[in-house]
């Protein structure tokens, strides 16, 4: 099975907000090893803290205690992005991620996205993008995946870590969206103040990237 | 896993009839079910809860809990407003507040969570729902002492890969 090949096709019975994981996939990363790396190394004398956007996974919590020791805050924004779906008011989901994410700034040695930046439009991602690089130390990096083809989106994925370059993709229904499709310019633009470290187009038209400050 | 139930389960060596050892509980050093306390639904409290025994909260708390040498336990209709620290905690039921434990965490399914927990040991179920920090500083770890990252690591900022861009 061709790596992230989830990405391309939508799940037909998936039509709801999200109640729990409908089915399984495993995908294999190029890019997370080096995001481990680089906040294994960004924090030499402190312990490392990471920022996650996604929902908690217990299997994550003890994979990054156990590899980095360190700290890990959850934000979980795809709820923000689901209720805003469901009610139709994607319009103030950049004022709903401001609200979550009111933390301190160059706070984070990592921050992970996922395909957060996928489900929402371009100028909330402009607005979100400014607040991660507020949020992320000096060195500090950014992982996330970005799709490139413009299809409805039907449902969520969890990323369960099984090992540094080994995800389980655990499936379930999302109110369905259009994929906000960037370009590789677009994504620069975006993440202004952040520098894009690692980019690789994956054999399903996905685009895993790490982003540093 | 805590196995606290086969702990706290009665010895059964005594043949039936026959009358059982009147040992306390504190001179044998294990649990009774005398040392088990439930807080039951209908319970509110509002101030500073501490106490030497296991507890089993199914009622409301708001406040702070202490039980340092005790496992807590927030049953499925436990809500608690509170600061919690204690020995082992499982939450099934609603926490806003900060949760401590010298030992272990676990969320349970059911688990709602809102706060910062620190513990060696957080165990998370599918389900939970859960939003905070979570520190789970080892005893002897210190900053560095991560896992060496594997062979095909290379340093920040190395070359690209030869992968498609």
């Amino acid at each position: 099975m061709s790596v992230f090949s989830w990405a391309q096709k939508p799940a037909p019975e998936a039509t709801g907000p999200s109640t729990g994981a409908v089915d399984e996939v495993e995908a294999t990363s190029k890019v997370f090893p080096r995001f481990l790396s680089a906040v294994a190394q960004q924090a030499l004398e402190t312990r490392p803290v990471i920022l996650e956007l996604g929902p908690v996974v217990g299997a994550n919590v003890e994979f990054f205690s156990d590899r980095l020791a360190c700290k890990l805050y959850i934000e979980n924004l795809y709820l923000d992005l689901e209720e805003a779906a469901r009610l139709g008011t994607r319009a103030g989901l950049a004022e709903a991620f401001l609200r979550r994410l009111a933390l301190a700034g160059d706070m984070f040695d990592g921050i992970l996205c996922w395909d957060l930046f996928d489900f929402i439009d371009a100028k909330t991602g402009k607005t979100l993008a400014g607040e991660l690089a507020r949020l992320l130390k000096p060195g500090g990096a950014v992982y996330g995946f970005f799709g490139t083809t413009p299809i409805e989106l039907c449902r969520y994925t969890r990323y369960v870590i099984e090992s540094e370059s080994r995800f389980r993709l655990q499936h379930s229904p999302a109110t369905p969206v259009k994929r906000n499709v960037l370009l590789t310019r677009d994504i620069t633009k975006m993440f202004e103040g952040l520098s894009v470290s690692e980019s690789v187009l994956l054999k399903s038209s996905t685009r895993e990237t790490l982003f540093r400050r | 896993m805590f196995k606290r139930d086969e702990a706290v389960r009665p010895q059964t060596t005594t043949p039936p009839g026959a009358q059982p050892p009147s040992v306390p509980a504190s001179t044998t050093g294990r649990p009774t079910e005398r040392d088990r306390v439930n807080l039951g639904k209908s319970v509110i409290i509002k101030g500073e809860l501490s106490g030497s025994e296991d507890l089993t909260i199914e009622g409301t708390v708001e406040g702070k809990i202490e039980l340092r040498q005790h496992v807590l336990t927030i049953g499925p209709n436990g809500k608690i407003k509170a600061q919690v620290v204690a020995k082992a905690v499982i939450v099934q039921g609603e926490v806003h507040g900060n949760i401590t434990a010298t030992e272990k965490v676990d969320l349970r399914e059911s688990a709602s969570v809102d706060g910062d927990v620190v513990a060696p040991r957080v165990a998370i179920s599918e389900g939970a729902h859960f939003r905070g920090s979570i520190d789970m500083q080892k005893a002897g770890v210190k900053p560095g002492d991560t896992k060496p990252a594997s062979p095909d690591m290379k340093p920040a900022g190395a070359p690209e890969p030869t992968a498609t861009r």
